[in-house]
């Protein structure tokens, strides 16, 4: 190939590099710059604010890592009645916090289960606490309606705001964070708990505000056993 | 010599072009190897399109296996000045019972809505719509409503392409008289201008 031959095909290669560039930065801004919508929320993005970050910490291998803080964030959301009320109230315990929204299907079928859970472990220093990432009148009609006795927070775009100092910065629902009694988070699980893994998440947790594993054997308890009843079920 | 030249200016093209299909990744792909059990970014779980048939706008979902949309969440609202759209016709979908959430109608696999739509400005400004629409994952995970502005395919005529539409087209423009530039620089290296004796 003599050097005119090699300088055209040169000359075609960087325009097409080009053409090709621009066509996908195109592509990338052009169709469906919309976001999701939560009701109630308005534009701007969460202040992730507070709170050490572990990249690492999930509690599920399978699942991608959100950037879940390594200690319970502050925060505070009104309760059913209104009342602001901080996360701190429950200091001293474990903590069961369940981000879900009314029009959600699978954080409904959780309710049933968060409700046995509150009951089952609340002589053993666990609290269940729902947070609510809906409109207050429907999650007051659809408390009533399924009776849940466990503490519920409601919010809209200041729910957001916490679901994204958990790393939920484009949250789906539902998803449950367990901390121990002294307030570092020791799991997040995105997606429908279920029975099993519920019972994994809270027995590591009891093993350690016990002091039988350190936060870091317990982290791994968790992932391996919940990697384990993947498996189970899907075998 | 020049052909290492070549090789660089390539290369830094190939550069420039790669932080385009990088960028910043969402909660659900952080540093995860993926395999069947992640749940799916929205815009994949739900690849949406959006085309131009006659006097109606055709509006694609492709679902992902595993995955639904709500016949009923599914909402179509004009986004461009003096685009009217009529309610638009969803096909049926299928029953899904859930005893927390009662009965409702899903579309999996792939569903195309027809939207009835006049223009009043006669084509002075090409369409856009604003397109609401909520699905869930069958292993129990659901995304709040999203709602896209949508441009349907074929929407902008030739009379309006002559002048850019969106600040992107004039950027991409811009990048290709750029290109030619360099192809140019490229071909003219060592090479003399031939002037009259």
């Amino acid at each position: 190939m003599n050097d005119r031959a090699l300088r055209i095909a040169a000359a075609a290669a960087v325009i097409l590099v080009c053409i090709w560039a621009g066509a996908r930065f195109y592509l990338m801004r052009v169709p469906g710059h919309g976001d999701m919508d939560v009701p109630g929320a308005q534009a701007g993005a969460p202040d992730p604010s507070d709170a050490a970050t572990s990249e690492s910490m999930t509690t599920d291998p399978a699942w991608p890592h959100p950037k879940v803080p390594a200690r319970l964030p502050t925060f505070s959301l009104n309760d059913l009645e209104g009342r602001p009320t901080p996360i701190v109230r429950w200091q001293g315990k474990s903590l069961v916090i369940n981000f879900w929204a009314t029009w959600c299907a699978p954080c409904r079928r959780e309710i049933p289960l968060l409700k046995s859970v509150a009951s089952e472990w609340a002589g053993r220093d666990i609290a269940v606490v729902g947070i609510a990432v809906d409109y207050r009148d429907k999650v007051l009609d659809f408390a009533r309606e399924f009776k849940i006795d466990y503490p519920l927070l409601i919010g809209e775009q200041d729910a957001l705001n916490v679901a994204a100092k958990f790393g939920m910065d484009s949250p789906a629902f539902p998803f449950t964070v367990f901390t121990d009694r002294r307030g570092e988070v020791v799991a997040l699980f995105v997606g429908e708990l279920h029975r099993p893994q519920a019972d994994l998440i809270l027995s590591v947790v009891q093993n350690l505000n016990q002091g039988i594993v350190q936060l870091p054997e317990a982290k791994r308890a968790i992932a391996d056993g919940l990697a384990a009843l993947l498996k189970n079920r899907a075998g | 010599m020049k052909r290492i030249q070549l090789v660089v200016v390539s290369g830094l093209l190939l550069l420039l072009s790669a932080p385009m299909t990088a960028g910043a990744k969402p909660w659900w792909m952080r540093g995860v190897d993926s395999n069947e059990t992640d749940f799916l970014p929205p815009d994949v779980a739900f690849r949406l399109a959006a085309h131009l048939d006659g006097d109606l706008i055709k509006v694609r979902w492709v679902i992902a296996d595993g995955y639904y949309l709500y016949r009923q969440k599914i909402e179509v609202r004009p986004e461009s000045p003096d685009l009217q759209v009529q309610a638009p016709q969803l096909p049926k979908g299928v029953m899904k019972t859930d005893p927390y959430l009662g009965t409702q109608e899903i579309y999996t696999q792939q569903v195309e809505i027809a939207v009835p739509y006049t223009r009043i400005d006669f084509g002075a400004h090409p369409i856009q719509i604003k397109v609401t629409y909520q699905g869930c994952a069958e292993a129990g995970l659901c995304y709040p409503p999203i709602t896209k502005v949508v441009f349907p395919a074929s929407a902008i005529k030739p009379a309006e392409t002559t002048l850019p539409s969106h600040p992107w087209e004039g950027m991409a423009i811009l990048a290709g008289v750029l290109a030619f530039l360099l192809a140019g620089l490229v071909l003219r290296k060592g090479r003399k201008l031939d002037t009259p004796a």
